[in-house]
């Protein structure tokens, strides 16, 4: 496997800190910053889609996704991802085919999940340090192996935001006007689905199942609070989610602060979040 | 062969069931090239669900037959929703909406300037240019469809389907955008498909009616096919309507 060296090093660089000469932290310090702005970006279209319940669902899968490769004796860096998608699409296929409302699919499918997952690690004690990792994330263990997936799904991602972003947009305000206007909605819908669930599960690992929707959306409200367009919206959306990153990161490990990393920069988002509000409320169109 | 040359395309048997319920009977309409064609009936008579036939929206039994002399499957179709359900908070522009279906480089880098100026000069057409930097959620309801009038000719459609056109819009904002359809439905040549329940504007505009309640009750050109009977028949017998109508018809008769 190649080497992050020089990643690493131009971190240290441009962050001459006592504590980013630690490997560990220079390894959170990427992974956080690949995966925020994905997160971000995401989130953007996950706010105009209303998708932020389907994410908590695929974040939850995440969950039994660890305690199905406890059954199958493969690592959860593969079985976390899989099931995550096979959750995704499964919800995307249902919702498409059945005349119920999304979120109550979404419900049934969120439940069935956990319930399973809680079937499994219910059998296998020794699991319950997995269990804390899924509840409260766990960047600071990443490794380079974790981070080489994650770039190469940050590649994946902004290539394809790059020539679906307009297309997203315009079938996020009504996508029978979009399929019409000769959009092909259902493929920019499962493509969308499939990264999405990815992000998920890897925002899973860096802040935990009960934080990874704010990873998603606090940017992207924010960024709909400050922009004008939905040009502006994409980048003030990643710029607030790197900011939040590195000052969550960096306090967090603060001695006299020593919090859990994906908490604190969930806080650090949320106050750009009030600002935002304060902004729209009074400087704001 | 003449009816050909002048049909863009039939109804044959159109029905549709959903849930159990039996939305469209069996519809037989014919829709002729270059017409102004109105969908006209009461709430819960299948209007907006005929048009989702045609554009595969919904399931259905029966055909849509369209002639074309090129032998093309499908005509280009452009449609304006009945009201765009938009959240007031997303902060896109009007400019932005008009070119999301064409500009592939993401707007993060700008709308380009050539898109720029074709969906300037369609915002104009419209007498929109002055809210084209302006967020889609600030616009009036009479403002908004103006927007997708514009949006929907940026297609170069053949065939304009629209739901309700005015359903969102005041008189003023009606008269307006009925004579926008009309001015350029006969410079551009397409036909024109809409669902309306407001009988005046039918009576003024269309040229072609048809008259539904889950069947095709009447057919035929305005003057003839809104009748009382017919509009007895469609909307019960609801008289003062009726005798509205009738009029509407006669001043509709006499512009002819």
């Amino acid at each position: 496997m190649p080497e992050l060296t020089i990643i690493y090093d131009i971190l240290a660089y441009l962050f001459p800190f006592e504590f980013m000469k630690i490997s560990f932290m220079q390894r959170a310090l990427l992974g956080l910053l690949l995966i925020a702005p994905m997160a971000a970006v995401m989130g953007i279209q996950v706010v105009n889609f209303k998708m932020a319940f389907f994410a908590d669902a695929i974040g939850h899968s995440a969950f039994t996704g660890v305690a199905l490769g406890l059954i199958l004796g493969i690592s959860p860096q593969w079985t976390m991802p899989a099931f995550g998608l096979f959750v995704g699409f499964s919800i995307m296929w249902s919702q498409r085919k059945s005349t119920l409302a999304n979120d109550t699919i979404i419900g049934v499918f969120f439940s069935g999940v956990v319930a399973f997952g809680i079937a499994v690690v219910s059998r296998n004690s020794h699991v319950a340090r997995d269990v804390q990792t899924f509840l409260y994330g766990d960047i600071l263990t990443i490794t380079d192996q974790d981070i080489w997936f994650i770039l190469l799904l940050f590649f994946i991602l902004f290539i394809f935001q790059f020539f679906a972003y307009n297309r997203l947009m315009y079938l996020g305000l009504n996508s029978t006007l979009a399929e019409v206007h000769g959009v092909k909605v259902s493929v920019y819908q499962f493509i969308f689905a499939g990264l999405l669930s990815l992000v998920v599960i890897f925002s899973v690992w860096a802040v935990g199942v009960l934080l990874v929707t704010a990873l998603l959306i606090i940017p992207a409200a924010s960024a709909r609070n400050f922009a004008n367009s939905s040009g502006q919206m994409f980048w003030y959306a990643i710029i607030i989610s790197i900011v939040s990153a590195i000052l969550g990161l960096f306090i967090s490990t603060i001695s006299s602060i020593n919090t859990a990393t994906g908490a604190t920069v969930v806080l650090v988002s949320f106050i750009w979040y009030i600002i935002s509000a304060i902004y729209a409320r009074f400087l704001g169109q | 062969m003449n009816e050909a040359a002048n049909t863009l395309f039939k109804f044959n048997s159109v029905s549709v069931t959903l849930g159990g319920n039996k939305i469209l009977d069996k519809v037989n309409a014919t829709v002729p090239k270059g017409s102004c064609t109105a969908i006209v009936g009461p709430n819960g008579a299948g209007k907006t669900t005929l048009l989702l036939t045609l554009l595969k929206k919904v399931s259905y039994k029966g055909e849509i037959t369209f002639y074309s002399p090129e032998k093309k499957a499908l005509p280009r179709i452009a449609y304006v929703p009945q009201k765009l359900q938009i959240d007031t908070a997303l902060p896109m522009t009007v400019l932005e909406f008009m070119v999301s279906g064409q500009q592939r480089v993401p707007f993060w880098f700008g709308v380009r300037t050539k898109l720029k100026s074709r969906a300037m000069e369609l915002l104009k057409s419209v007498h929109m240019e002055s809210v084209a930097n302006r967020r889609l959620g600030a616009l009036s309801g009479g403002e908004m469809q103006r927007v997708l009038l514009a949006l929907a000719l940026a297609q170069k459609p053949e065939l304009l389907v629209l739901d309700e056109p005015s359903a969102s819009v005041d008189i003023q904002g009606d008269i307006l955008l009925c004579e926008l359809m009309d001015k350029f439905r006969k410079e551009l040549g397409f036909t024109q498909l809409m669902v309306s329940h407001d009988l005046g504007t039918v009576s003024h505009h269309a040229t072609h009616v048809i008259c539904l309640n889950r069947r095709v009750v009447a057919e035929g050109n305005a003057s003839e096919t809104l009748t009382h009977e017919n509009l007895a028949a469609i909307f019960g017998l609801h008289m003062g309507l009726a005798q509205i109508s009738e009029n509407c018809c006669t001043k509709a008769h006499l512009d002819a």
